[in-house]
């Protein structure tokens, strides 16, 4: 799941200001972001009203099923034909549908969220920071947990010297090193953290 | 005597630690370590410690070597990428500089620009392992480079961290990464550091053990709040509400604490919070002057 936080009223308003006479529409997504209820279809109809509120011209808002994998803009103007009238998209979905509607469609494409993490969802509870994408997954020295998202200083070869009763320094929450290590422990896999990681290869895959 | 000097003689080893200036006026960076000179084997000089930005310690390591101070210079993971740490190496090991102390760094979140773009490419261990490639005239890439380091190569280590498991192992690794010597966070809990060290008896390379005297009970707090780490005992802290003379009591502490741990260590490296006015007086305290 892409985790994704509401931008301010203000910041959206910035970015909108140089076109401000324009017709908008909202254009939610119902995957991750209607989940996490940054991009669904209450928080769409919220921005309408917001949006309003501040005189914008809104046309209507649409939630689209996800707007990260499309076929092509002219079956989304099919399914969703208001957007054709539209010259400005604000889009309430992540980073990748931002940019998939910037790339196809010849709207102003105009982003409403801010993308912070790649995560999951567990039950009801959404953990951050899974998987960095660093293009060489080395998790499994760790039995599938990763330190160079669960950390943020991206330590491969053990805790920094801020992980302290188990917690982290940066974040609220447990330290990644002490997950690892107690699931290493849990599963006779202890040898394998002596090992020296080289580092990454960040662009191999690219 | 420099710190190789002092690690190969096996003398106590004495180092102290000058913050660089936020700005270009560095005229109290050079009267403290005038101070400094002749009472310790090294000065360390940080760089750009809890995030906040400060003049790099490149250039005043290289003021210290030119004024005959031998220094340590922190480099830390947090600001530099793979390219840039090892350009730096290279300009160090120009510029006279012989000892880097190899660190991860504070957090970028925790200092004066919050947002700034956390870089964290190697962590210590693997820049610890970039050292020591470099002195033996390769690149990280195995590429030659035309004229070695020649780099002794600090790591540090946080005696005070619980549970063990995995400090045991990261020490260990840092060992095995080619670190020529070891410095600690502060230490305030005697018996958590002496318990360490017990662990670590078999390790044939000096741990030179953080000393930051105290000046009041607030600054007690302040880096139980502040400083990742660092566990000050509550009898520490109220010896430090009730005393008359703070600053007194705390090199006291100091002093004492220095005594409680030195059979158990190979050095000592005091951090004043400020300036390193009592720093004399805490060595003679405790006979190391
Ligand atoms: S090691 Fe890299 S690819 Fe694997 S989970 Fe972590 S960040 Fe993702
Ligand atoms: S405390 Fe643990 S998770 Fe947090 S920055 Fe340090 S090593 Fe990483």
């Amino acid at each position: 799941m892409i985790v994704t936080r509401s931008k301010s009223i203000e910041e959206i308003l910035d970015q909108l200001d140089p076109i401000a006479d324009l017709k908008i529409c909202v254009v939610g997504c119902s995957l991750c972001a209607g989940k996490l209820k940054t991009g669904g279809e209450p928080e769409v109809k919220n921005m309408i009203s917001q949006l309003q509120d501040n005189r914008m011209d809104v046309i209507d808002g649409v939630v689209l099923k996800h707007a990260c994998s499309i076929e092509s803009w002219e079956s989304l103007i099919k399914e969703q034909p208001v957007i054709s009238d539209a010259e400005v998209l604000l889009v309430m979905s992540c980073g990748i549908g931002v940019s998939l509607l910037g790339r196809i469609c010849d709207k102003i494409v105009i982003p409403a969220l801010d993308t912070v993490s790649l995560g999951a969802a567990l039950n009801d509870e959404i953990l951050l920071e899974m998987c960095s994408m660093c293009g060489q997954c080395t998790v499994g020295f760790f039995s599938g947990l990763c330190p160079k998202s669960g950390c943020p200083k991206s330590q491969l070869n053990g805790p920094c010297g801020g992980s302290n009763d188990g917690e982290c320094e940066v974040r609220e929450r447990k330290c990644i090193w002490t997950r690892i290590y107690e699931v290493m422990e849990a599963k006779n896999m202890l040898p394998v953290l002596n090992k020296i990681l080289a580092p990454t290869e960040y662009n191999r895959g690219l | 005597m420099g710190l190789e000097e002092a690690i190969e003689s096996g003398k106590f080893i004495v180092t102290a630690e000058i913050c660089p200036p936020k700005g270009t006026d560095i005229s109290v960076f050079l009267s403290e370590a005038a101070l400094l000179q002749a009472i310790v084997d090294a000065v360390n000089v940080t760089d750009c410690p809890r995030a906040m930005v400060r003049m790099s310690p490149l250039v005043l390591s290289s003021k210290l070597i030119k004024m005959n101070i031998d220094t340590i210079m922190h480099l830390t993971c947090r600001d530099r990428n793979r390219i840039a740490i090892q350009s730096d190496l290279l300009a160090a090991h120009a510029l006279g500089i012989r000892n880097i102390l190899a660190m991860s760094g504070d957090f970028t979140t925790m200092g004066d620009h919050p947002y700034a773009k956390p870089v964290f490419d190697l962590d210590s261990v693997q820049m610890l392992q970039v050292i020591n490639k470099m002195n033996r005239g390769f690149d990280l890439m195995d590429n030659p480079l035309e004229g070695a380091t020649s780099l002794c190569a600090g790591a540090v280590v946080n005696p005070g961290a619980r549970p063990l498991g995995f400090t045991r192992i990261k020490f260990q690794k840092k060992i095995a990464a080619g670190a020529r010597f070891i410095q600690t966070q502060a230490v305030y809990d005697t018996d958590l550091f002496n318990e360490f060290m017990d662990e670590f008896k078999s390790v044939n390379i000096p741990v030179i053990a953080g000393i930051i005297p105290l000046r009041s009970a607030k600054s007690a707090g302040f880096m139980i709040e502040n400083i990742p780490g660092v566990k000050i005992p509550q009898t520490t802290v109220n010896r430090m509400e009730s005393a008359s003379e703070p600053i007194t009591e705390g090199l006291k502490i100091a002093a004492e604490t220095i005594e409680r741990i030195r059979e158990n260590c190979q050095g000592v490296h005091i951090m004043p919070i400020g300036k390193h006015e009592h720093t004399k007086r805490l060595l003679e305290m405790c006979s190391l002057l």
